[in-house]
């Protein structure tokens, strides 16, 4: 429960810390901004991992088909470096950059998802009486 | 890690721009860049080793 007062917390002294460095050194705020989005990052990962460890626990036991299931997690650590690093660019001002790497992360996730595509299709078409 | 990397930046920040501004008063305004050319420097490479951290961890957790 005392997580999110944490990341509150380093997110004001981040916010305010840059904005103090802004008029001063703008590439310099820039940076602190990104290392206090890696830091709440890195804390927020240590509580993903269970969660990951708990859904891992209950596919094998409901025989879900393992390799589909990694293949999930891999998406979703693709959406999260990309949402991570988009919104940093967009926060530098080059928000058309950011734009340019969501695209690029959505392409990503697309070719990676055509295996589970795939499957769905050939379990539709089995249950089809062809 | 956590509030005293961030700090650590913010003081490397204000320490270059308060030592370029001396450097710039005294007339020597090249070193006053160079000197904040290190400064980004020193800050870039923890920012780096700080970034690859992350994407250690990202890796190993959805075992990319």
């Amino acid at each position: 429960m005392e997580l999110i007062f944490k990341i509150i917390g380093i997110g004001m002294i981040t916010c305010i810390a840059a904005l103090i460095l802004k008029p001063v050194r703008a590439d310099f705020a820039m940076l602190i901004s990104l290392v206090g989005g890696v830091v709440i990052l890195v804390m927020i990962l240590s509580t993903i991992t269970n969660a990951i460890s708990l859904i891992n626990s209950i596919a094998e036991r409901t025989g879900v088909n393992g390799e589909l299931l990694s293949l999930v997690f891999k998406i979703i650590g693709v959406g999260y470096l990309t949402e991570f690093s988009a919104s940093i660019c967009a926060d530098a001002g080059s928000a058309g950059l950011g734009d340019k790497m969501l695209l690029g992360g959505k392409i990503v996730i697309m070719v990676m998802a055509i295996p589970i595509i795939t499957s769905i299709m050939n379990i539709v078409l089995e249950l089809l009486p062809s | 890690m956590g509030v005293e990397i961030i700090f650590k930046i913010a003081a490397i920040g204000i320490l270059t721009a308060v030592v370029a501004q001396i450097l710039k008063q005294t007339g020597k305004e090249e070193i006053g860049t160079l000197a904040t050319l290190a400064g980004l420097i020193i800050v870039l490479v923890m920012v780096l080793s700080l970034i690859g951290d992350l994407f250690g961890t990202i890796k190993t957790m959805f075992d990319f």
